[in-house]
């Protein structure tokens, strides 16, 4: 039975031990970085990392900020496309526009 | 593996039944009897190639089923992971021939995993095919000390595997637990695999996967809507799941190893601590990128930090920061480039750039869900 290793033994998980975890975490980290740096002839473990060399590809991942904090666009185009285009008919500058942009937005998501 | 479930049913009786027991923790520990299910689900989809190249493992697979040392792996599914990612390739090469042949992803979704053409990658995979043959490379299931060097290779496919599941790049559902499931079950495994001497990195993944998974069922609202981070309604997360990642975050402390798991896994935590979304401690998010960015150069790491940094010195210095990258191919094409721009133009009220980055985004969006909320948005918008 797989999930119920011994992190069930954490029967609570307050605020503080979060940030207790987390600060070991991320010194743990800082050390690891400054170590890697002072001591370049002996770089981290390579086989640790992953290294976009040469023949490395980029990869994508489970990136918390693109994926969770902003998320695609539709979010942002169901709030804020609605206001961007109301600001964009406001201006004057942009006086014609506003109908164009639209239209061209339908036609984009083949509407 | 009856008394495993019954073992679980008794658990979940004695300490009550978890906030989400239709989630996928019950699911989980199911997971020894539902083996056999999935061992079958993927045989159908391994592809001629593999099963002519494993021909000896696969008419050794009796024989295999009686070996019980601890040198071996005990799964089938991993067993075969493992086999499938030999070093006479590159390690890039073993991943998407892995994630073709074992994983189940088509052609279309390793090309999102790389970020890359599907073109591209059918070349990788003709390339790596070629060498096999033409060196004439044994497929042997590793054993012992040689699971170490295959290791890397194996996290990385679990990683793009979990990765698929965490953000998908096809169907009607943004997330897909299933994958995500598989992917820590056969984390699990390999965590306890007693033949691995440094497990550092596998707990980092873990790490990093539970403290994702935890957030899972806040992040759909009504009509599979997808919600924002600071829309998501933290009552929802789930602390059984966020208890094992910090465990693991901490477990994964103890070598003297740094990967990309491990900086993820941190900052996955960091959200995962904040009460709420404004309590959220961006100056250690952008810390904890800057020491990514050190390790790992790519411009997605560069893309994510751009977001912490908006949040830190404002959106003007993250436009520029986005000026470096946007050269690279590998941006061109990735919706996600768009939208993070378009949503730092409109921090700065320059809405008619904002706009043609989301008419960007909206073209390279791989989701027909999110296409079809931007038309009923749209639809309603329009008729106002």
């Amino acid at each position: 039975m797989l999930i119920r290793t011994e992190g069930d033994v954490w029967t609570s998980l307050s605020p503080q031990q979060l940030q207790e975890h987390i600060e070991k975490g991320t010194a743990y980290i800082s050390k690891l970085m400054k170590d890697g740096k002072l001591k370049s002839a002996a770089p981290l473990d390579k086989g640790s990392r992953i290294v976009t060399d040469d023949n490395g590809m980029i990869k994508d991942g489970p990136f918390n900020e693109t994926k969770e904090v902003i998320a695609g666009y539709f979010h942002i185009v169901a709030k804020d496309m609605h206001e961007a285009v109301e600001i964009a008919k406001a201006n004057p500058i942009f006086s014609d526009i506003p109908t164009k942009i639209e239209v061209h937005l339908m036609k984009a998501i083949g509407g | 593996m009856q008394d495993s479930l019954v073992e679980a049913i008794k658990q979940w009786t004695y300490k009550g039944i978890p906030e989400n027991p239709s989630a996928w923790l019950f699911k989980v520990a199911k997971n020894k009897a539902l083996n056999i299910v999935n061992r079958e689900k993927y045989k159908r989809q391994y592809s001629s190639d593999v099963i002519h190249y494993m021909r000896s493992e696969w008419t050794a697979v009796p024989a295999l089923d009686h070996f019980f040392s601890e040198e071996e792996i005990l799964d089938d599914q991993l067993r075969m992971m493992f086999t499938c990612c030999h070093p006479s390739i590159s390690s890039d090469s073993q991943v998407a021939l892995t994630l073709k042949t074992l994983c189940g992803f088509s052609i279309p979704e390793i090309a999102k995993a790389f970020l890359t053409t599907e073109e591209n990658i059918k070349k990788r995979l003709v390339r790596a095919r070629q060498k096999i043959r033409e060196d004439n490379i044994p497929f042997e299931v590793p054993q012992g000390k040689y699971l170490e060097n295959r290791l890397g290779a194996v996290l990385e496919t679990i990683y793009l595997l979990f990765n698929e599941g965490y953000s998908a790049s096809k169907g009607n559902d943004l997330v897909r637990y299933e994958l995500c499931e598989e992917a820590i079950r056969l984390t699990e495994i390999i965590a306890a695999q007693k033949s691995l001497q440094n497990k550092s990195n596998v707990y980092a993944i873990l790490a990093l996967m539970y403290l994702n998974a935890c957030r899972f069922k806040a992040r759909t609202g009504a009509h599979g809507r997808i919600l924002t981070m600071a829309e998501q309604d933290r009552s929802l997360w789930n602390r059984s799941l966020m208890k094992n990642g910090f465990y693991y975050l901490e477990k994964s402390t103890v070598h003297k190893n740094l990967s990309i798991y491990h900086i993820l896994a941190a900052i996955s935590a960091q959200h995962c601590a904040a009460p709420d979304f404004e309590s959220t401690d961006w100056k250690a998010i952008l810390s904890l990128y800057d020491s990514l960015a050190q390790i790992d150069s790519s411009p997605v790491v560069l893309l994510n930090r751009a977001i912490a940094l908006a949040k830190v010195a404002g959106a003007s210095q993250a436009l520029d920061e986005l000026e470096k990258i946007k050269n690279n191919p590998a941006m061109a094409s990735y919706h996600l480039f768009y939208s993070t721009k378009a949503e730092f133009h409109i921090q700065i009220n320059e809405f008619q750039k904002a706009c043609d980055c989301l008419k960007k985004a909206i073209d390279l969006s791989p989701l027909e869900a999110e296409k079809d909320l931007l038309k009923e948005k749209l639809d309603s918008c329009m008729k106002k």
